[in-house]
């Protein structure tokens, strides 16, 4: 964890986690264990979106608390990504980049086949089996609506970034979270930046002006391949639905773009940072080495500047070229000085360039820390509401894509207020769907 | 002015109205001259629109100015020049017959011709060996920028900027922001600590896709040389790409107002829209220079998109927006004095120079600038970040086709970052 070169990506030993586990439970040991909603003392929790992240949001559920918690309900579009996700709980599985190793987990899992939805609707079924909490972890496309339907049946949420793929789904987004803070629900969002704990200190030595009044920042999520292009070679007689969906990532109705879908993380922090959002973008992007059918329709990179109230401006880059330079983390400038903040480490410079602070202390998890976090506000009662910071976060990633795509800069009140991009289907059904064309700056429309 | 709004043409009356402020600011003075003669005889070499344009500048910009020999590549482009300044400068033209040389060794016969001082305007490809040639004869130049196309070219400029040095000759480059009343007061008061500590920079040229502008011409009945020094905007080996043909002006702005060059930068861009030749048509690069400061670059030529030719500073007490001349913060400030046109300020400054024996070197820094843009596109090309030291002392990078000849001549396939090899 204390690699200066960011390379760890932050990846926890099992051993270090073991330690700060320990420590962070037992902080948790004093709370009263008051649950929310339902009755019983067991936290149900259904899982809508069977992927590997789902399946690994499921694993840091039901292993962050030493409370009774349960796998109730399952749903995902298809019936085999639903069976090896609970397949690959019931046996254990390795670890990976957002999660550790695991061992069987059937003694906190009672999903009965009646409890497995399968379809564009199973999000429905899970929200009405009896669960207190729903993990929303299906492509981003589908956040608005299941994160709407489940805070409408009073459920608590954790709901993986990002929050939407367009200006619609964020006001759906918006409007849900403020049905969930209404009726005191938790929504807890994948941005683990924020549960984690050197980002905590460094955005809170921020806030208290270690580094002045903020005057600038940097952002990039620049690496090689993310994804194999479309894993799922498209058998006879698959629909053009079920191809897109089973390859939601190169595709931007489903996932956003890369920008969206996985450059929001260090938005956010920008936006945590500052203490707000930008009111202006003007971004370009394209696709120069991902090109061919097998990427869909995405773009391999985008260069995006925010511009934030008195005239703040952020840079962002981010990329997925093989073979290119490695470069994700975050930087605030300020009268003062200036912070780094990456997976592994945050420290803080002075106008000299001389770290005068580092943070030391533990480092927990973060996949885990914000599970643990939600679990405690949902039996504490104190309900945790993020659904406005990531939907504001993805915003600024959604504005950079319409920014790259067409070419033109557009402001924040205008994309909020005024933008009519819905980037849905016509229905959602497995039949025909055209994917759509690259988009060509100067000639995709602003809408 | 930018070279893009002059190359929409400004009307002749505008024209004529700014030099003649120009000249009555300056207060020309014209001195004794070589030997007793204050005429300055130039010889031109690239007699293009950019090399046209200079020369009708430079005759503008004071009195005595007399054009005495032309050097292009091709006859035809050579004729149209002589054309044009027999319409704009008539009295200045003094190129006889003898005096107008074609082939890639034309600029071999305007240097030795009898003239004082030279303007450099071909493609930037030939600009390194152009002027290495013109100070060895010992000719006072105008260079047009960018300096070069590659990092071979910039450490040639630099080392030429020195032996100008050493024989007392005057270089100005088309960095013309240099030359603005504007600029050069809104850049003093970053100098002069009015912003505080530089912090971070922004600038961009976010422009259309200049077809029309630039020139273009179809591959067929032309030999590949032919056809890609014709065409030459549309390739890396003879432009640089635009990212060095035409935002070299801003990087330069930077340069100048930060007073150092970075120290290493990591880009990313491509060709979304644009279909001609090898270039692309979007870069964004962020330097970094001393102590952490990132500057952010942006540049494209895609029609249709939002524009924006730009160059921000912000420092610990102020930003400047350099291009409106432009300070917010502690220390306020609005530049609204004369601003004489800039191609001609160059010029007239140039000249000044030359009669008054007050050698003034812009090559230096106009090698950095390039070597900035230079930099920003071999990232950008491979995807890896270079650092400047590096790229100045050990990349091998050597854009020259294998000879100067007209034959077949091979585009080079379009550069995809994380294949293409850094050299």
């Amino acid at each position: 964890m204390k690699a200066k070169d960011g390379t760890d990506s932050g990846v926890l030993t099992r051993r270090d986690f073991a330690k700060h586990s320990a420590v962070s439970l037992a902080v948790l040991g004093s709370a009263a264990h008051r649950l929310h909603a339902g009755g019983s003392d067991t936290l149900k929790v259904g899982v809508i979106g069977c992927g590997g992240r789902g399946t690994g949001a499921v694993t840091q559920v039901l292993l962050s608390t030493n409370t009774p918690v349960k796998l109730w309900a399952m749903g995902d579009l298809f019936e085999d990504q639903l069976l090896a996700c609970h397949q690959m709980l019931d046996a254990g599985a390795e670890g990976r980049y957002d999660r550790d190793a695991f061992k069987s987990l059937s003694a906190r899992m009672d999903v009965p086949a009646s409890r497995r939805f399968v379809g564009f609707d199973a999000y429905q079924g899970v929200i009405d089996s009896g669960v207190d909490l729903v993990l929303l972890t299906t492509p981003p496309h589908f956040r608005p609506e299941h994160f709407m339907a489940a805070v409408k049946a009073g459920k608590h949420v954790f709901m993986e970034k990002p929050a939407a793929v367009d200006p619609v789904g964020i006001r759906t987004v918006l409007a849900a979270g403020e049905v969930a803070r209404q009726k005191g629900l938790s929504v807890v969002a994948g941005t683990q930046r924020r549960h984690q704990n050197h980002y905590i200190d460094i955005m809170k030595r921020v806030g208290h002006g270690a580094i002045g009044d903020i005057l600038a920042g940097q952002c990039y999520w620049n690496m090689g391949l993310a994804w194999d292009p479309f894993k799922v070679a498209r058998t006879a007689g698959m629909s053009d639905m079920e191809w897109q969906c089973r390859n939601w990532f190169y595709t931007t109705w489903l996932s956003g773009d890369h920008i969206c879908e996985q450059h929001v993380h260090n938005l956010d922090i920008m936006n945590w940072g500052i203490g707000t959002h930008p009111v202006q973008v003007m971004g370009m992007g394209g696709r120069q080495a991902r090109t061919g059918p097998a990427y869909g329709n995405v773009y391999d990179h985008f260069a995006c500047e925010f511009e934030y109230p008195n005239g703040i401006r952020v840079s962002s880059m981010c990329k997925q070229i093989p073979g290119s330079a490695y470069h994700v983390c975050e930087r605030l400038v300020g009268t003062e000085g200036q912070t780094y903040t990456d997976q592994a480490v945050g420290y803080v410079k002075d106008r000299r360039g001389n770290t005068v602070y580092e943070y030391d202390g533990p480092n927990v998890n973060p996949y885990y820390q914000e599970h643990r976090a939600l679990i405690e506000s949902i039996r504490q009662g104190r309900a945790l509401n993020e659904a406005q910071s990531v939907a504001e976060s993805t915003m600024c990633a959604v504005m950079g894509r319409m920014s790259a795509y067409t070419g033109r800069a557009l402001k924040w009140d205008w994309a909020m207020k005024a933008s009519k991009l819905d980037l849905r289907p016509g229905q959602y059904a497995f039949g025909t769907l055209p994917l759509e064309a690259v988009a060509i700056p100067g000639k995709t429309p602003l809408i | 002015m930018d070279r893009k709004t002059s190359l929409e043409g400004v009307s002749r009356r505008d024209f004529i109205k700014t030099s003649a402020l120009s000249l009555v600011a300056l207060g020309v003075t014209d001195k004794a001259f070589a030997a007793g003669s204050d005429t300055v005889r130039i010889g031109l070499i690239g007699c293009g629109g950019q090399g046209t344009r200079d020369v009708v500048s430079c005759v503008r910009s004071t009195r005595g100015v007399e054009i005495a020999a032309m050097g292009d590549l091709f006859e035809d482009r050579l004729q149209q020049s002589l054309e044009k300044l027999r319409e704009d400068v008539p009295a200045a033209v003094k190129v006889t017959p003898g005096r107008q040389f074609v082939g890639f060794d034309a600029y071999k016969q305007v240097l030795a011709s009898d003239v004082h001082m030279v303007l450099l305007t071909t493609p930037p490809h030939w600009r390194a060996q152009h002027f290495q040639a013109a100070v060895e004869a010992g000719k006072h130049v105008f260079m047009e920028k960018p300096a070069g196309v590659d990092p071979k070219q910039i450490r040639s400029v630099i080392e030429t900027a020195e032996l100008a040095g050493q024989k007392g000759l005057s270089v100005v480059a088309g960095t013309q922001r240099r030359h603005s009343k504007k600029y050069q007061e809104t850049i003093r008061r970053i100098h002069d600590g009015q912003i505080g500590d530089i912090v971070a920079a922004y600038t961009y040229w976010n422009g259309g896709d200049m077809l029309g502008y630039w020139p273009w011409y179809d591959k067929e009945g032309r030999s590949g040389m032919e056809w890609q020094c014709r065409s030459w905007p549309w390739f890396t080996w003879t432009s640089g790409d635009h990212i060095v043909e035409q935002h070299v002006h801003n990087l330069d702005v930077v340069n100048w107002a930060l007073q150092a060059h970075p120290e290493q930068c990591v880009a990313m861009g491509g060709r979304a829209v644009r279909d001609l030749g090898n270039i692309y048509d979007h870069f964004a690069v962020e330097f970094e220079y001393s102590n952490g400061v990132r500057v952010s670059s942006q540049c494209r030529q895609i029609n249709g998109c939002t524009n924006r030719i730009a160059e921000r500073v912000v420092g610990t007490k102020g930003v400047a927006d350099v291009d409106r001349g432009v300070i917010m913060g502690e220390k306020p400030f609005q530049y609204d004095g004369p601003d004489p046109d800039h191609y001609v300020q160059e010029m007239a400054d140039l000249v000044r120079s030359v009669r008054e024996g007050a050698p003034i070197n812009e090559a230096k820094q106009v090698a950095e600038s390039t070597m900035n843009a230079i930099m920003g596109r071999m990232s950008a090309y491979t995807g890896r970040a270079l650092k400047w030291d590096w790229a100045m002392k050990a990349s091998k990078l050597d854009l020259s086709p294998p000879k100067y000849e007209f034959g077949d001549l091979p585009m080079r396939p379009v550069a995809i970052p994380g294949r293409m090899p850094l050299v």
